[in-house]
């Protein structure tokens, strides 16, 4: 008799079994465990420690799109954090006037415009020479935010929402309000993301990745499936943007840089292109990264001993940041170029079968 | 006939891939394309499947136009395609390469993929059912989950023609699928032709250089040489043709 929570082998007997995420029922049960720790997290933390989960899981979102664009298609975009900004000023536009569960789908749906509008190059060009085509829109919406009067330049946008259905959302419950709500909408993202590989329209993208060429052959549209890869990344940026204009009150162009692309860039590379456990430990690792700097700079700058070493006018710890990322990235790309998720995938696979060997 | 192509011609620059080639396929017809390496036989496959568009000329196949159609229309109407040089998705498993070729097949919505339940499971189980029925066909159950990749030259020519099955044709166009095989590996490939067409009805164009296999198992022969057209006929008749015979074994000078 086979035990469903301690699988030795493959014992699915049914097309429909086989197409199924979970191996057994160990797995669906620590997911399970996973969720309902999230959702309980939250009591244990305070408002700053609740701040810094809200960031990593909205670039999370943000980083699932990416995989799609870049991880699964296989087209290098460095526009991610362009998208996000098209959702959060879109957010910032239509907040007064709709429900944040509105606006959020509609700051995706508006990206996801904008997404298909830049895929457009990548029926002619490939590789660098589309990546080079993602930078310009990045540039180009930076340029247009900034010089718009009706996006207050780019300076900040308030964005308000006291209310949710007879709860009050002070200063005090904020984070831990936006904290749910981003928890909700990634479960959602992840779940359609993870079942998109299960279905014809993300093997297409994989397709056309591999060989266009047989791709084609197979009935696939490459163009039309590009411009999906495109609008459906974007759509996860916008959203992403949608939440992060919404939990910081406000929206600045500063937050949807060139730096920021690259920085999203590096959490997929980081995480592990193409999976789901690489897009959040990414941008958590890249998150904690940056406060572990942080904090190192500012220990630098109250160390005499530094201070007297480094040559004056020169600010050795706002160099620091820029330099572990690139550091980072440069390491993860020469020893472990599948990512954090290598890490996870060796550690399940030993408990997958626990407590056998294999 | 199910297939026409009439009066094509195709030029790369100052070279004519072809000229004036016309060529007919009667529905369940076995057609064989032979002739020297560089006579154009692998261009109109090209041409017929959307990759190369003839500079004048037509192709029709069932009605439909396909003269101008990229290849993914084309494939759409029915038309498969098993490829010289084997273009399949290495990275992935035979299952899933042959799941591929059932794209055209999935109907269903992107919400429905997205939410994968009901719709989108029902059509994505009936279409794995479809390509285990290739897989039993084409007796790749060993490599069911093996990476293409990793698979010996041979089998992978097999996957290739499995993944064009997949596509539930009416029309098979094979290029060249016992290149570079064993004689065994020849034997179990042609028997497959046979049994596709047996069992499926599926019209073939094969392009095949081995002339015994040609003219074993073609119901009728075109002979290309310098993008032209030289002989079309029975095997027997192609075979006695002087001119094919000039071209591939030459001619005696001074004789």
């Amino acid at each position: 008799m086979r035990n469903p929570w301690a699988q030795t082998g493959n014992y699915r007997t049914s097309y429909a079994q086989d197409t199924t995420i979970f191996f057994n029922y160990r797995e669906i049960l620590s997911v399970g465990l996973l969720l309902v720790a999230l959702c309980l997290l939250p009591l244990f933390l305070e408002r700053s420690q609740v701040l810094v989960l809200n960031f990593i899981l909205i670039y999370a979102i943000a980083v699932l799109g990416l995989n799609i664009t870049t991880g699964y298609a296989g087209l290098i975009s460095v526009g991610q954090a362009a998208f996000m900004g098209v959702g959060a000023y879109t957010v910032a536009l239509s907040a007064p006037s709709l429900p944040f569960w509105l606006t959020i789908p509609l700051g995706g749906l508006v990206a996801a415009l904008a997404g298909f509008l830049v895929g457009i190059p990548s029926l002619r060009v490939k590789h660098l020479y589309l990546a080079l085509a993602t930078l310009a829109f990045q540039e180009i919406f930076v340029w247009v935010v900034g010089r718009s009067p009706a996006l207050a330049q780019g300076s900040a946008i308030p964005v308000e929402m006291r209310n949710f259905l007879g709860l009050e959302i002070t200063f005090r419950n904020h984070n831990y309000f936006w904290y749910y709500v981003i928890l909700f909408v990634l479960v959602v993202l992840v779940v359609a993301w993870r079942n998109l590989l299960r279905g014809k329209y993300g093997r297409a993208l994989i397709a056309v990745r591999d060989n266009d060429r047989a791709a084609d052959a197979m009935g696939m549209d490459p163009g039309r499936t590009k411009l999906f890869a495109f609008a459906l990344g974007a759509f996860y940026g916008g959203v992403a943007g949608g939440l992060l204009a919404y939990m910081q009150r406000a929206v600045v162009v500063e937050e949807f840089t060139l730096v920021r692309s690259v920085a999203l860039l590096a959490m997929a590379i980081v995480g592990g292109l193409g999976t789901v456990v690489g897009s959040i430990l990414g941008p958590a690792f890249i998150e904690f990264l940056r406060l572990g700097v942080e904090r190192l700079s500012e220990w630098m700058k109250a160390n005499p001993f530094i201070q007297s070493i480094t040559p004056a006018g020169v600010d050795v710890a706002s160099a620091l940041l820029p330099l572990s990322f690139g550091l980072v990235i440069v390491l993860f790309l020469m020893f472990e170029p599948r990512g954090l998720y290598n890490w996870w995938r060796l550690v399940r696979s030993y408990f997958r079968n626990w407590p056998f060997r294999y | 006939m199910q297939l026409q192509v009439d009066k094509v011609t195709l030029s790369f620059g100052g070279v004519q891939a072809l000229s004036q080639v016309s060529l007919e396929v009667d529905k369940g017809e076995l057609v064989s394309v032979i002739g020297p390496n560089g006579a154009g036989k692998t261009s109109l496959l090209n041409c017929i499947s959307g990759f190369y568009h003839p500079s004048s000329g037509r192709i029709t196949f069932e009605g439909h136009d396909l003269t101008h159609a990229p290849p993914h229309l084309v494939t759409r109407y029915g038309i498969a395609r098993a490829f010289q040089n084997i273009e399949l998705f290495t990275g992935m498993t035979v299952l899933e390469n042959l799941l591929m070729a059932r794209h055209t097949f999935g109907h269903y919505s992107l919400w429905d993929n997205l939410w994968f339940y009901g719709r989108a499971l029902r059509v994505s189980v009936e279409n794995r059912r479809i390509c285990e029925e290739i897989i039993d066909f084409m007796e790749l159950e060993p490599y069911r989950k093996a990476l293409v990749g990793d698979l010996p030259y041979g089998v992978r020519k097999r996957v290739e023609v499995a993944r064009a099955l997949a596509l539930s044709p009416k029309l098979l166009l094979l290029d060249e699928p016992m290149a570079g095989m064993t004689l065994e590996e020849k034997e179990d490939m042609v028997r497959f032709i046979l049994d596709i067409r047996a069992e499926r009805g599926t019209t073939i164009v094969l392009i095949e250089h081995d002339l015994g296999v040609v003219m074993d198992i073609s119901d009728r022969v075109y002979v290309l040489d310098f993008g032209q057209v030289i002989a079309s006929g029975l095997p027997e008749e192609v075979s006695r043709n002087p001119r094919v015979q000039e071209a591939y074994v030459g001619v005696e000078h001074g004789a």
